[in-house]
């Protein structure tokens, strides 16, 4: 839930963005409900809005629109009609210039919160106490529907349908059959979509809970630790380069290696093996590998850019390549998963040891229970973007390549993400029209210029920079998934606004914790201490012993050298008072009288006015 | 009483020796018990301070200056300051105590294997004291003292500065009485620096047990104390030992051995090394193991002061005390189950009552 200030305008109003030059009209890329509309501009515009570049990078082509509408439509349904997650419903996106912001729908009436934490906590505690249960349930559903895809056959128009169809059981026509296949490749998305997010948040959340008590009871700890204790050594997502360092095994005892040379390209080594009983073995040996390993995707992104290994074989190539290199230089490819587990362990032990008595049960607790749920986080990846999303991606590209047989799309099978998934059933449907009464489509010479201002329409709003939020600056962010997803906080935010501010800003050695507003004292000596006012923020060069009378009157202190150790740093703790250390220059630009912040826990000190 | 009364070896000294040495003392003999290295050196006891004040017949002019002191007024403990450090200054050191630092700092110059060696003289406040010593102003440090006669002169100097102004005002603020003041001071063979500085056995700013935080400079360690320089600045994780944080400055001053052959005198940085990182992973390594000694001998964390050896690689650790100020981790939650935790990540409010 973000809770709003009266802050307006602190971002900018996404109904004052302006769409660049040469781009007018990029709205017709995007659902109508995906903009900014005047009609709701009341609620819009009072809304926190921050850009999703985790997922969305890039400017959205129009069919690829569907994995935002999918992914919120399945977050929203588990969260806030399964789960219920007390304070937070589903996500809501809108799209400027073809870049997507998102804001999360809180629950504010306490008896509503009241009423959905009897659910969330009914329903989430079966989950996790049956989860293995459940997450082995959930894998077989997701194969299923894999193999589903897999089996699709997207069918061509033929000149005269095939006898089966007028003497067999099966009577259907390419017309329903081209329809069809349409259907289902986007019901199968949707399913995929759905089965994504069953666990997600539960299972994010288990993991998120421990991290955040390892960061508030050990704030330092690398984030990489934290993975580290809680990563399973198991997972399916080593799989695909432990079979990748197997075949590099075997190549290297067929005598195959040499074959594999830096720089060369899949093609002209495959060219090289098949020339050998080994090397045509080592390829056979590789088409096994294939199914399913080679479905990982060149990138984490949710558009259809990222293709998968086999799709793109450079990746795999280039670590076969090394693994062999590495072989036969001697030296060990071998994951050493006993040793990973040993380090797993001493990490937890460790860290467990260092903590204070009454934390400890908890500790352990949470890491169990991260331990249980984070195969599924990790393996959801493999199983739904990588191996189901670039395969779907790939089912769409066939229809792209009927389109473009028939001359509705010019550029070939690419160009069908230029249009949206009701325009290309739109396409198909005339398609199949025109194929079926044999007269003339309008298709050809409607669809390719369309596409071809889309394309020079994605090209420019890749040059514009988005903002990273929109609309008024929430005095606090609680909405957990948009903390736990997106790591967006309220430190977060305040740091965008602030940037805004255009103010001047020092940074610094974060010496003691604590922010506070008020006006400066610039001091450049210790004869200079008696002219400190009560209330007053210490700007200097560096403190000693000499300044101890002053620190019980000022607020902050500011110096120009010094470390977290420093006395001024030591004097600041002791009084609880923020300290920003070592800026280098701040008592030379900021003025006596001046209003500044001074953030002693990000080591940042702002100057708001004079 | 034997007249060893006034100087202890520090070898000898345990925790439990503090009221009669000062802190500083009584923690260097800790760490040499727990076989941490630390430059041998002596203690001079409270008694040598006593002595000190009674032979020369301060004690009635420092109760007379004190009685015009009130806490917060700073013109008068300013003068007062002035009277008593003028009377102290042109006493003379009780020719018991001198007898004694002569012959210690004799054996100190037979260890050294060196006529005359540079030593350290470095007050050592008291009980209570000794945790606020930083606020009290009573760190006094005199470097590269050579010659028993100018460690004499240097001791008397540690005396006087338990009535420097913030000392006074110190007292005067918990409301001590100013006549019961008394410091132990410490004598060590000095550690010709390459690099010095301090380290925290725990993130003093974000109080996380599992980071050694450590600053440092080049030269002794005078520059990083007075906070004349701004040190590099390093945190190491205790139980990986990586370096989660080394964040490089420059240090255009360090303090170097006088060529005159006495103190220590600041000078600039060369060029090429003043934007030098001075200390390299295998040295952070070596300083978090020591870190990690210290800390479980005392069972709490520590604020070492240490310096490296020009020519590398032994440490050693010249002061270590328990750290005052540490930052309790902002957010840390109050204990709970760790299932109430993953609920609240989802925004259920925890029960009040206990289940």
């Amino acid at each position: 839930m973000a809770t709003m200030t009266d802050r307006a305008g602190a971002f900018p109003s996404p109904y004052d963005i302006e769409t660049p030059p040469g781009c007018e009209g990029w709205e017709e890329m995007y659902p109508y409900y995906a903009l900014f509309d005047e009609r709701r501009r009341e609620t819009d515009e009072n809304r926190f809005w921050f850009w999703n570049s985790m997922h969305f990078p890039i400017p959205m082509p129009a069919f690829d629109v569907i994995c935002i509408d999918s992914p919120y439509q399945a977050v929203g349904s588990w969260q806030n009609r399964v789960f219920a997650v007390p304070p937070a419903m589903g996500i809501d996106y809108r799209c400027v210039n073809g870049y997507i912001y998102i804001t999360g729908n809180p629950v504010t009436d306490p008896a509503k919160i009241a009423e959905r934490a009897e659910y969330f906590q009914r329903r989430a505690s079966y989950y996790f106490e049956n989860w293995d249960e459940l997450y082995g349930k959930w894998r077989a559903r997701m194969e299923a529907l894999i193999a589903e895809l897999l089996s699709l056959r997207v069918p061509d128009l033929p000149e005269y349908e095939p006898d089966e169809v007028a003497f067999g059981d099966d009577r259907n026509t390419s017309f329903y059959e081209v329809l069809d296949a349409y259907t289902r490749v986007l019901r199968m998305g949707d399913l995929m979509w759905q089965q994504h997010f069953e666990f997600l948040l539960l299972g994010y959340g288990a993991y998120s809970t421990f991290a955040e008590f390892c960061k508030a009871n050990l704030p330092d700890i690398p984030d990489q630790h934290i993975a580290q204790m809680v990563a399973g050594i198991d997972v399916i997502l080593f799989r695909p380069d432990a079979e990748l360092r197997r075949l590099a095994r075997l190549a290297v005892e067929t005598g195959v290696d040499s074959a594999f040379v830096q720089g060369r390209e899949p093609a002209e080594i495959e060219a090289e093996l098949s020339g050998s009983d080994a090397g045509r073995a080592w390829l056979g040996e590789l088409e096994q590998v294939k199914d399913p390993w080679f479905n990982m995707a060149t990138g984490d992104g949710l558009t259809h850019y990222y293709r998968n290994w086999r799709d793109d074989p450079s990746i795999p190539y280039a670590s076969l390549i090394g693994h062999i290199g590495a072989l036969k230089a001697g030296e060990p490819i071998e994951r050493p998963t006993e040793e990973i587990q040993r380090e797993r362990d001493r990490l937890g032990e460790e860290y467990m040891g260092l903590l204070e008595e009454d934390s400890r049960r908890t500790f352990t607790d949470l890491l169990m229970l991260s331990r249980t749920v984070f195969p599924y986080v990790e393996e959801h990846k493999f199983y739904c973007d990588y191996w189901f999303l670039t395969n779907w991606w790939n089912k769409l590209r066939e229809f792209g390549a009927l389109l473009a047989r028939h001359g509705f799309l010019e550029d070939g099978e690419e160009d069908v993400f230029h249009l949206s998934r009701y325009e290309v059933a739109s396409a198909l449907d005339e398609l199949v029209l025109s194929w079926a009464t044999g007269g003339q489509p309008l298709g050809p010479r409607h669809w390719p210029q369309i596409v071809a201002r889309r394309k020079s329409l994605l090209a420019k709003l890749g040059q514009w920079s988005p903002p990273p939020a929109l609309g008024v600056v929430p005095e606090a962010v609680t909405d957990p998934m948009t903390i736990m997803l997106w790591g967006v906080t309220t430190e977060r935010v305040q740091e965008w606004a602030r940037h805004q501010d255009g103010g001047v800003r020092f940074s610094g050695a974060a010496a003691s914790p604590g922010t506070v507003e008020g006006v400066a004292r610039v001091v450049r000596s210790v004869e200079e201490i008696r002219s400190v006012r009560d209330g007053e923020i210490l700007v200097c060069g560096s403190t000693s012993p000499a300044w101890a009378p002053i620190f019980s009157k000022i607020k902050a202190t500011v110096t120009d050298v010094g470390g977290v150790m420093s006395h001024a740093a030591i004097v600041c703790r002791e009084y609880g008072l923020p300290a920003v250390v070592g800026t280098g220059r701040a008592s030379s630009q900021i003025r006596t009288g001046q209003t500044i912040r001074v953030d002693g826990s990000e080591g940042v000190v702002t100057v708001i006015s004079s | 009483m034997s007249d060893a009364a006034y100087t202890r070896p520090l070898t000898e000294l345990r925790s439990s020796d503090e009221s009669s040495v000062g802190g500083k003392s009584a923690s260097l003999g800790e760490l040499l018990a727990a076989e941490i290295p630390v430059p041998p050196g002596f203690a001079l006891t409270t008694a040598a301070f006593t002595a000190f004040v009674r032979d020369s017949g301060l004690d009635g002019r420092i109760a007379g200056a004190m009685a015009q002191v009130a806490p917060g007024d700073v013109e008068a403990i300013g003068a007062a300051s002035h009277r008593v450090s003028e009377a102290m200054h042109s006493a003379p050191v009780p020719e018991g105590v001198r007898e004694e630092v002569s012959r210690r700092y004799a054996e100190l110059a037979e260890t050294a294997g060196v006529q005359e060696p540079p030593v350290a003289v470095r007050s050592s406040a008291l009980g209570e004291d000794s945790e606020d010593a930083t606020f009290a102003g009573q760190q006094e440090t005199y470097l590269w003292v050579r010659g028993a006669e100018h460690v004499c002169d240097a001791v008397r100097d540690c005396w006087v500065s338990l009535y420097s102004p913030p000392a006074i005002s110190y007292r005067a603020r918990l409301g001590r009485d100013q006549r019961d003041a008394a410091m132990g001071v410490t004598v060590q063979l000095m550690v010709d620096a390459e690099v010095s500085g301090v380290m925290f056995t725990c993130n003093p700013v974000s109080g996380d047990p599992s980071m050694v935080a450590i600053n440092a400079s080049w030269g002794l360690g005078l520059a990083v104390v007075g906070g004349e320089v701004t040190p590099d600045d390093y945190l190491v994780s205790k139980i990986t030992r990586e370096v989660v944080k080394a964040q490089v400055h420059r240090k255009d001053v360090e303090y170097v051995p006088d060529p005159g052959g006495r103190g220590a005198v600041r000078v600039a940085v060369p060029e090429e090394r003043a934007g030098e990182r001075c200390l390299d992973d295998a040295a952070l390594g070596a300083l978090v193991a020591v870190a990690r000694r210290v800390e479980s001998h005392f069972r709490s964390h520590q604020d070492i002061e240490w310096a490296i050896a020009r020519g590398g690689p032994d440490i050693y650790v010249v002061q270590s005390r328990p750290v005052t100020a540490v930052a309790k981790p902002a957010q840390k939650p109050p204990a709970a189950s760790a299932l109430s935790l993953v609920m609240s990540q989802f925004g259920v409010a925890p029960k009040r009552d206990a289940d």
